[in-house]
């Protein structure tokens, strides 16, 4: 070691002596320097001196090799740890730079070529090293210890040009030859730092790769693989209950994009490539379950609806905004409007919406997604509404002029464009009971004399009746059965809200006692499904909802089955609402319906498009129709490339467009 | 010139034919006022084109209904089935199957000079050449939808089609029994023109082996579905005969 000492010491003496002494002879040559040396244009003393220098005494016999070696072993041993003369490094390396005269050969040829290469060899066994230890953030802090190091001292000591060749080498060996190793380092990598939300540490990664070529598309590569499967998970229809929940199933697609938004802002420095990647595994896994569109209306309506839970307004707004961040990723936004006007018709008519705001709200948020073509007819729902309400303040006068009083019916009713409101196939079928349909022949009247030219169908299935009603049997009483003489009450009086259909059911038991389940539906005429679902609400519900009861006491519904009214009902309330049986989203076969229907609406608007661009074009070849086609039709559903052929051939079918008889492949507009 | 004898489908059939032929030279030669001597190379007469006319009809109607077309191919000595007849209703430009009109009758005859069973006979080798020239052929195949098709429909029934493309595709598309197969297995019912027209082009630029079909060739879709029933067929017979 002092050996080596001593030959730096040395060389950088004869050096500085060398130095000092060009100095004194270029002074007293400084004339032939100007003139001689300028004319003849051969190099100048000081020069001629370096060249001298190096040739016969740097690069004099071993004296080349041992400076190099010396120098090596010096940088060696300070990355072990050891201390080293690094002032005498530095003499060294700039004597070297100098000795290039224009250049750095002399310097790159006599250290810094063998140095990187040494470099890159101590750097290789380290990563064997660091991987061992099979941590991944370790590892990460590691490299960017040795990076820090190793820029430091080309700075200071080596010569400053060297410091990015030197970060080149330890990227290279510490990080792009192990990038897929490191982000795929089991129990510790990439997936385990999202897993655990190790945010920081992959921060740490993401800078560290971000310094060589394709680090990210490894690291963005693993967070997309990872994204995806989980996103695949909360979406596949599994006995996992939460899937057939809409509103779990939203909410968890919202927390997981919370979670990875999070990831994105701090650990990826909200990276465009990994912003773009993230949006796109969203937009693959949302879309592989076909319920989705459903279900995110239904979560929108969940929010909208009267007695959201523990949400201030200002929660609602933002979870509305999440959810339209999902919905961008929505491929079949048509399916979606479909039962987005679903659920708002069924909000509006019974009366569930916070407030108009709020909806109006939402939908502007839609608007600006999708245009007008989506919004107006929802628009239509809320005009109707209004102009309801005036047409209830002209009927009122109306029949305060007539002076009738509607036998005690206390009538509302609303009118809706049929254009607007999701439509049923036909209106299902129902036997009102007399005094209420008096009521309403009596406004069919007024509003026919008022609108000649329409027609008014009342649907039942629909709308909500609040009736008295009174039971004369005396209070069950829990626990004891006593026969103390407790105060009878006396009948109980109260109001009880039900749906058209239950007031139907129960009206009946005005005239009779009883009546078998084969009797109800005689009289009421009101479809099996829907019978049993009213039925279920009002005999098999809660004790505090129970108006009727049935005999025997099971719970399935038998055609023999006899009902009769609960006289020992009780509850707290006056008012009583009774909660129908509703079921969240719609059963398969109402499913395969809607999808029908979808499937209809596409065929149109594909032919539709078609004829829109062939008129505009007059002739186009079938590929790039096909394409115009997709572009055009995209911010509604995906059509695939054969569904829109169908539709083409359909039309040259029906002769709105021709294949051109010299090319087959390209169609002309027939007007 | 000599009497040139022309080979007929059925040999007893021309003696009968032959027989009639005599019997129309008779009576023509009463009625015309042209010298004519009916012999094949006679001058085509329209009147007498008229009155042949009339051997096929009911009474007074103007009309050639399928007992009258029955007669009349079995005096020319070809099977109804036969191209050829469908070669010669594209002459007439027959609007219907099974009937010719008296102006389609006129219009196709006067093209080719025949006024009587003889000189059509002498025309029908040249009515089946007609088939061999692409263009003429393709005018048939495409004439040949819209005259077997049911006035009714727009589109031709599934039955029909396949018995039409085996009269015209049958000998010369090699693909075609596949194509046949392909279809009683399928769901399709009808075929329409735009599929119909397809169907020749597809037969004569689409190789046997498939390798020239390309997925974008704005081929209508059954014949897509047709090139993946017939990979998949393909498909199972290497795995069958690799086993």
């Amino acid at each position: 070691m002092s050996l080596n000492n001593n030959f730096l010491q040395t060389l950088n003496q004869a050096w500085n002596d060398h130095q000092t002494s060009m100095v004194m002879i270029r002074d007293i040559l400084m004339y032939m320097d100007r003139v001689y040396v300028q004319q003849n244009n051969v190099d100048n003393v000081y020069n001629l001196g370096l060249m001298i220098f190096r040739d016969q005494v740097l690069h004099h016999g071993q004296i080349k090799d041992h400076l190099q070696q010396t120098l090596l072993d010096m940088v060696m041993c300070e990355r072990k740890g050891e201390v080293v003369d690094r002032g005498a490094v530095k003499n060294a390396c700039q004597m070297l730079m100098v000795l290039g005269i224009d250049s750095r050969t002399v310097y790159e040829e006599d250290f810094e070529r063998p140095f990187l290469h040494q470099s890159a060899e101590f750097f290789r066994l380290e990563s064997q090293k660091f991987l061992g230890e099979n941590s991944a953030s370790v590892y990460i802090k590691k490299v960017e210890a040795r990076i820090n190091e190793e820029a430091e001292r080309a700075a200071h000591y080596l010569d400053k040009s060297t410091v990015n060749p030197i970060i080149g080498v330890v990227e290279k060996e510490l990080i792009c030859k192990h990038m897929k190793t490191i982000v795929e380092m089991e129990n510790s990598g990439v997936i385990h730092m999202l897993k655990n939300h190790k945010t920081e540490d992959l921060a740490c990664m993401y800078k560290l790769l971000k310094r060589v070529d394709g680090g990210l598309e490894a690291m963005s590569q693993c967070v997309s693989s990872y994204l995806r499967e989980q996103g695949k998970a909360l979406v596949t229809e599994s006995e996992d209950v939460d899937t057939k929940n809409p509103i779990n199933y939203v909410q968890n697609l919202l927390d997981l994009k919370d979670r990875f938004d999070h990831f994105l802002h701090e650990s990826f420095g909200d990276d465009m490539k990994f912003k773009q990647v993230i949006s796109s595994d969203f937009e693959y896994f949302l879309n592989l379950n076909l319920k989705s569109p459903e279900y995110l209306s239904l979560f929108i309506d969940d929010k909208l609806k009267k007695g959201v839970k523990g949400l201030t307004e200002q929660e609602v707004e933002l979870v509305l905004d999440k959810t339209m961040v999902l919905f961008r990723f929505l491929q079949e936004k048509d399916v979606f409007e479909r039962y987005y006007k679903q659920h708002l018709a069924k909000r509006l008519l019974l009366n569930k919406s916070v407030s108009d705001d709020s909806e109006k709200n939402m939908i502007s948020k839609l608007k600006t997604e999708c245009g007008c073509q989506f919004t107006s007819k929802l628009e239509g729902m809320f005009k109707d509404m209004t102009v309801s309400n005036t047409t209830m303040e002209e009927f009122k006068n109306h029949i305060q002029a007539m002076g009738s009083n509607l036998s005690g019916v206390d009538l509302y009713v609303r009118v809706l464009t049929t254009g607007f409101w999701p439509t049923q196939a036909s209106s299902p079928k129902c036997t009102i009971p007399t005094t209420p349909r008096q009521a309403f022949e009596i406004f069919k009247r007024f509003y026919l004399a008022k609108h000649s030219g329409r027609q008014l169908t009342l649907q039942p299935q629909l709308g909500s009746a609040d009736l008295n009603a009174t039971f004369f049997g005396s209070k069950k009483e829990d626990g004891a059965t006593s026969t103390l003489n407790k105060t009878s009450s006396g009948p109980r009086k109260h109001i009880i809200q039900v749906s058209t259909y239950q007031m139907c059911i129960l009206m009946l038991f005005n005239q009779r006692d009883k009546l078998s389940y084969e009797e109800i539906q005689t009289e009421t005429d009101i479809g099996e499904k829907d019978l049993i679902r009213m039925l279920q609400s009002l005999a098999l519900g809660k004790l505090t909802q129970r108006i009727l009861v049935k005999e025997p006491k099971c719970k399935e519904i038998e055609p023999t089955h006899i009902f009769s009214v609960n006289d020992q009902f009780t509850s707290k309330l006056h008012r009583v609402k009774i909660q129908a049986v509703v079921a969240k989203g719609e059963s398969d076969p109402e499913r395969k319906e809607t999808r029908c229907k979808v499937d209809e609406d596409r065929k149109h608007e594909i032919e539709a498009a078609i004829v829109r661009i062939m008129k505009a074009r007059k002739r186009m070849q079938h590929n790039v129709l096909v394409t115009e086609v997709t572009q055009q039709l995209k911010s509604r559903f995906l059509p695939s490339p054969v569904i829109i052929k169908k539709r083409i051939e359909g039309l040259i079918e029906r002769e709105y467009l021709a294949r051109t008889p010299e090319d087959r492949k390209v169609y002309t507009y027939v007007a | 010139m000599p009497r040139r004898r022309r080979v007929s489908a059925n040999d007893d059939s021309t003696r009968a034919c032959s027989k009639r032929a005599r019997t129309t030279v008779v009576s023509s030669r009463k009625s015309s006022k042209l010298a004519s001597h009916h012999s094949p190379l006679s001058a085509f007469s329209s009147k007498q084109c008229i009155t042949w006319f009339h051997e096929y009809t009911n009474a007074d109607e103007d009309v050639i209904g399928p007992e009258g077309m029955e007669k009349f191919c079995e005096d020319i000595g070809v099977e109804p089935e036969n191209i050829v007849m469908l070669v010669l209703a594209w002459k007439l430009d027959a609007k219907q199957m099974g009937f010719f009109t008296l102006p389609e009758w006129l219009k196709g005859f006067s093209e080719i000079l025949c006024d009587s069973v003889e000189k059509v006979q002498g025309k029908l080798e040249y009515l089946r050449s007609i088939l061999n020239d692409p263009v003429q052929f393709k005018s048939i195949y495409r004439y040949a939808f819209d005259f077997a098709r049911d006035k009714d429909q727009r589109s031709m029934d599934i039955d029909t089609a396949k018995a039409m493309l085996t009269l015209l595709l049958g000998r010369q598309w090699v693909l075609y029994s596949c194509f046949h197969q392909f279809l009683e297995q399928s769901k399709y019912r009808v075929i329409n023109k735009d599929q119909w027209c397809n169907i020749l082009e597809f037969s004569r630029t689409i190789l046997p082996d498939l390798s020239n079909y390309d997925v974008d060739g704005a081929w209508p879709v059954i014949l897509d579905e047709f090139v993946d029933w017939l990979k998949t067929r393909q498909q199972l017979h290497i795995e069958v005969a690799q086993m």
